[in-house]
């Protein structure tokens, strides 16, 4: 069938394509700046301690050195939910904790004047583990949470915000059940995303109060909404956004890299740069949230499920920031997934002394489907429930609900995914392949061969706000204001791309601005998979506004009304008759004309992502390969073909399914250091060990937008961690219930690897 | 990185000398992949105060046939030694070695000198010093070896003592299944080391001045199967969690002749002379395979978390055997 858009779903080159290939992007790191300084952050060598006292006289006697800030220098800035943790404390809660901020007018004085610092510390006991930190008499890491458990809540997402699932009477659905089984599960190997580019920004005070900082981050526009709220709006703060080298969620904010280097410009009365290293963007940046879980579970025969009840926890490291956002978004897509009529699920925020987690894409659900799915994975194996049949009936259908972040219920309105389960399942061979629970697919000699499928679905693609302008001029260009980065996906052009269907004017036609918090309207960013219908929605409705203007201010011209005329190429005509137009000049030279779009959050509507694994496993090394993904969604309308494919294909790394292979960060619970920050020792997938991948995308319209799409690149990474393990399970004919299965796991797993001698690490 | 002085060595001469004025706070750059992770990270106990680059000596890079050996300059990179057409005719092994090191670029400039005297890889010991301090340990001279009661996964197996860090290279391990010797130069004049007796739990065998000169591989039989194996986490760009070279000759089915060396198990290659023994006389079959391996890793005493290494280090030991 031919397409009925001219631009929509076409593969184009990228607006930014020419200058990545080529090398001439400029990057937050290739921006130069006159009379910088280089911000440097001296950090903690103690899990948990008191700053007795700090000599700096040393450090600011070396030539170059323009500032060295300790707490008592700055002012009360605090992040967190709530908002209690100060940017720079008396206290220390982990090791990589900020104790000084230097700038110098190089990186190597800066780095120099570190050593120059002397520090007394009184050292506390710390504590690394969930549930030691809420026995009582642990050691206490913040006066405010005196149990170590964080509050719950996130008072933005409205006064019911979502804090737990509690919906019917589970003792009455374990009642109703024909299984019922339970454990501890967890997903606690606590893997980085790490984009490419490290958190940084350059920061320029302005006396008395602005603040405006030049940033690489994921969502500009935030950067100066949550820095105006950590300086309790007593900074007006000004964003200017540039190419993002990567996020996966954790760029979403990195308020305290911007405000360490605010604080240094204040006070040196100079730019400053402060740009991380690998190690501390490893050891000293945000983490994935460390997820166990203790519940139980009971189902019928036919794979429904009548009862989930538990406790969640969630180590959130020394603070939370948006902890309690992910757990309401977990409770929300865990409704998704499962449907039950009786849930009694409490997540409890536990702080421990390593450095925090935030925001990483999968965003809470993936972290409780690590945990949920191989617990329900046992309860299918002992009531003899195919997986994939599991998924199909258990994910929500039209006309089915769940309560959504905001505590609200929602009613299902999109499209049933069955059918593109079912395609997913066909092209994996899902019916051949599948043999039963803990039953290899294949056995060759020690290689054997296991199937697991995973399922996610979310509903924040319709969360929060997002505001656009599109300005069309008399020469027949236009000009779309949004605060958005690329931040990899190729968004920005497909944005373009949406507005030149509106307004059927060749991409070359339209730019955007520079995403600038001065010149833009609000913008929540590309969080989840918000873009297509959140951001695209504004900026669609941007569009049609500017459309219905030019043709209203133009309809005497042409003698018409505006619903008669259509535009295109620049050229205004009716649609009875084409030969009647006038040129977008017709407006007049002296004019711009300027169309506004708002979206307002609709969680009314879910993306869905099934994942479908097969490995090989060695039963004499415990290797476990990857031999084949199938992905399989319907996203209503394909918008951008290459970029859907990149985002598809992205669901092995940045903490997705090589979670559960070998991506993890290494704490050594005995000494709170982190042991392997940096690229060797923090394994990551190289290109020569990719597996097959192959992408099921159905196209069923939904009723989102003018063009019928929704989102779905964030979602990539989340079914496959727990279809790893399931397949390596099969494989096996053993439960694996731990993060990543390692050749040590693996082969303990099978009953050939003894303990050693030494600790109990 | 902190700033040290940077000297081109002219000669072999040239660098002891400026060993032994720098007495000990000077370090050698045979190629720089892993000197400059370990400076930037700047985890060493004393930061040096120079870097004496021997790759401007010249003619350092040579692989040639000499009397029934092969010798190679301490400056041949590794991508060199794994293409060249000596090393892959006479002592394959040592090719395949040097292939699974990292990836192309940093096999283009590591050199196989470089590669026997890098620093060890254990996390302890590597801990950035910007991330709260670099942590000491009895391989730094102060403290216990924190990997004993900590996170030891990829730490010795047998022979640790002191230190439990493995020995990172991978042409170490060939080397010692073929019995090279390690020429050095040094102030008190030349002198030569069998590959086994150059690694020690605590440092290599190098004497203050001392720098690997060339590297003397006798040519094995032809006849002789020989096979690397590497188990990694991850396929490219990664360190050995077990190693294994093998050279095995074999007549008419029996064995004559067996080499075996495991890597990344101890604070040296081990040669596994049991298994080696077990062999010899015998007709090869998976039995026989098992057998060596079980008495290969005899010796070995596990910390708490690595076990795991005894089973595949049996395992590659019955695979290179029965290839």
């Amino acid at each position: 069938m031919a397409s009925r858009y001219r631009f929509i779903g076409k593969a184009t080159p990228r607006k930014d394509a020419r200058e990545i290939v080529t090398g001439t992007t400029k990057f937050l790191d290739d921006r130069k700046f006159p009379d910088i300084l280089y911000g440097k952050v001296l950090r903690s060598p103690h899990p948990h301690a008191l700053i007795k006292s700090v000599s700096k006289s040393e450090a600011l006697k070396l030539p170059g050195v323009k500032a060295v800030l300790i707490w008592e220098d700055v002012p009360d800035w605090k992040g967190g939910t709530p908002r209690c943790f100060r940017l720079l404390d008396r206290k220390v809660r982990y090791v990589g904790d900020a104790v000084a901020l230097v700038a110098a007018d190089t990186e190597e004085r800066a780095r120099e004047a570190l050593r120059y610092i002397r520090v007394e510390y009184e050292v506390l006991p710390a504590v690394f583990d969930m549930e030691e930190a809420l026995r009582p008499g642990a050691p206490k890491l913040h006066e405010e949470f005196p149990e170590n458990i964080i509050t719950p809540g996130v008072p933005f997402f409205g006064p019911k915000n979502l804090k737990e699932v509690a919906i019917g009477d589970v003792e009455k659905g374990f009642a109703e059940a024909d299984v019922i089984t339970e454990g501890t599960f967890s997903y606690e190997n606590m893997p980085n995303p790490i984009p490419p580019e490290p958190p940084g920004v350059v920061a320029l005070w302005e006396a008395p109060d602005s603040v405006t900082l030049w940033v690489s981050n994921q969502a500009s526009y935030m950067d100066s909404v949550i820095l105006s709220h950590v300086t309790e709006k007593k900074v007006r703060v000004r964003t200017i956004g540039g190419p993002c080298g990567g996020s996966f969620g954790s760029k979403y904010m990195s308020w305290q890299v911007q405000c360490y280097a605010a604080l240094l410009s204040k006070a040196t009365g100079r730019p400053v740069k402060l740009v991380l290293t690998k190690e501390e963007h490893l050891a000293a940046f945000t983490l994935r949230p460390a997820s166990r879980m203790s519940a139980r579970v009971g189902i019928k025969k036919d794979g429904t499920v009548t009862a989930v009840q538990g406790t969640w926890l969630i180590d959130t490291g020394c603070y939370s920031m948006t902890t309690q956002s992910q757990v309401a978004v977990g409770c929300g897509e865990v409704q998704i997934m499962v449907n039950c009529p009786n849930w009694d699920l409490k997540p409890v925020i536990v702080c421990t002394n390593r450095n925090a987690s935030g925001i990483v894409r999968g965003f809470g659900g993936q972290e409780l489907k690590c945990c949920l799915i191989p617990l329900l994975s046992l309860a299918m194996e002992k009531a003899g429930v195919d997986p994939l049949e599991f998924m199909k009936k258990n994910f929500v259908k039209p006309g089915r609900g769940y309560f959504w972040r905001d505590g609200i219920w929602y009613v299902y309105r999109g499209v049933d995914y069955t059918k593109a389960m079912e395609k997913g399942a066909e092209t994996f061979g899902w019916k051949e392949k599948w043999k039963g629970w803990l039953t290899p697919t294949a056995v060759d000699g020690h290689k054997r061969r296991g199937i697991g499928v995973g399922v996610h679905g979310n509903a924040d693609i319709g969360e929060d706000s997002s505001e656009a302008y599109v300005r069309l001029h008399p020469d027949g260009t236009a000009m779309l204001f949004s605060c958005i980065t690329e931040h990899g996906t190729g968004q920005v052009t497909n944005y373009i791309r949406m507005v030149a269907e509106v307004l059927q004017l060749p991409m070359e036609r339209i730019s955007i601005t520079p995403s600038d918090s001065l010149i833009n309207p609000y913008e929540f960013g590309p969080a989840g998979s918000r873009g297509t219908y959140a951001i695209g929605s504004a900026v669609i409705a941007a569009a049609e506004d500017a459309r219905q203007k030019l043709l209203e201010l133009l309809a005497p011209r042409l003698k018409a009304r505006p619903e008669d005329l259509d535009t295109a190429d620049g050229i205004v005509y009716r649609k009875d008759d084409p030969g009647i137009k006038v040129p977008w000049k017709a407006m007049a030279v002296d004019r711009t004309i300027t169309g506004c779009g708002r979206f307002d959050p609709d969680y009314s509507l879910t993306n869905c992502m099934m994942t479908f694994i097969e490995v090989e496993v060695d039963t004499e090394t415990g290797k476990v390969a990857l031999t084949r993904v199938v992905n399989a969604t319907d996203i209503g309308q394909i918008i951008d073909p290459p970029g859907l494919e990149n985002q598809l294909n992205g669901c092995l790394g940045s903490a997705g399914i090589d979670s559960a292979i070998f991506e993890e960060m290494v704490l050594d619970r005995s000494i709170g250091r982190m042991l392997n920050a940096n690229m060797i020792d923090y394994k990551w997938r190289t290109f020569p060990e990719l597996p097959v991948i192959e992408n099921v995308v159905l196209e069923t319209p939904f009723p989102s937008h003018r063009f019928h799409a929704v989102g779905i690149g964030e979602i990539a990474t989340s079914p496959g961690p727990s279809a790893v393990l399931m397949a390596v399970s099969n494989a096996l004919g053993v439960w694996l219930h731990e993060y990543p299965v390692t050749p040590e796991r693996v082969l303990k797993a099978l009953g050939k690897a003894g303990a050693g001698k030494g600790g109990a690490a | 990185m902190r700033s040290f002085a940077h000297i081109n060595a002219r000669t072999i001469d040239e660098a002891i000398a400026l060993l032994r004025r720098y007495r000990g706070r000077a370090v050698l750059n045979a190629g720089g992949t892993d000197l400059l992770s370990a400076l930037k990270a700047e985890c060493l106990p004393r930061y040096p105060e120079a870097v004496i680059n021997l790759k401007t000596i010249p003619d350092l890079d040579y692989i040639r046939e000499d009397d029934g050996s092969l010798r190679i300059g301490a400056l041949a990179r590794l991508s060199g030694i794994a293409s060249s057409p000596l090393v892959g005719s006479n002592c394959r092994v040592l090719a395949d070695a040097a292939r699974s090191v990292a990836g192309p670029q940093i096999r283009n400039a590591a050199t196989i000198g470089g590669n026997l005297c890098q620093d060890v890889r254990c996390w302890y010991y590597r801990y950035p010093h910007h991330i709260g301090g670099a942590i000491q340990c009895a391989r730094k001279g102060s403290g216990p070896c924190l990997a004993v009661k900590g996170d030891n996964r990829y730490h010795a197996i047998m022979n640790g003592k002191r230190c439990f860090a493995v020995c990172p290279s991978d042409t170490a391990v060939a080397l010692a299944a073929l019995d090279a010797r390690i020429h050095v130069a040094g102030p008190e004049g030349d002198r030569t080391i069998a590959t086994i007796d150059f690694f020690s739990p605590l440092a290599n065998a190098l004497r203050p001045g001392e720098i690997v000169r060339e590297i003397e591989v006798p040519k094995v039989r032809t006849s002789a199967v020989q096979t690397f194996l590497k188990f990694t986490v991850r396929e490219p760009i990664d360190f050995a969690i077990v190693s294994v070279a093998s050279v095995v000759t074999r007549e008419e089915g029996v064995c004559t002749d067996a080499r075996i060396a495991l890597g990344a198990v101890a604070p040296g290659p081990v040669r596994a002379g049991k298994a080696e023994e077990v062999l010899k006389g015998e007709r090869i079959d998976g039995e026989i395979a098992a057998r060596a391996a079980e008495q290969a890793l005899a010796g070995a005493r596990p910390l708490s978390r690595n076990a795991y290494k005894i089973e595949i280090a049996k395992t590659l030991v019955k695979r290179g055997i029965l290839q």
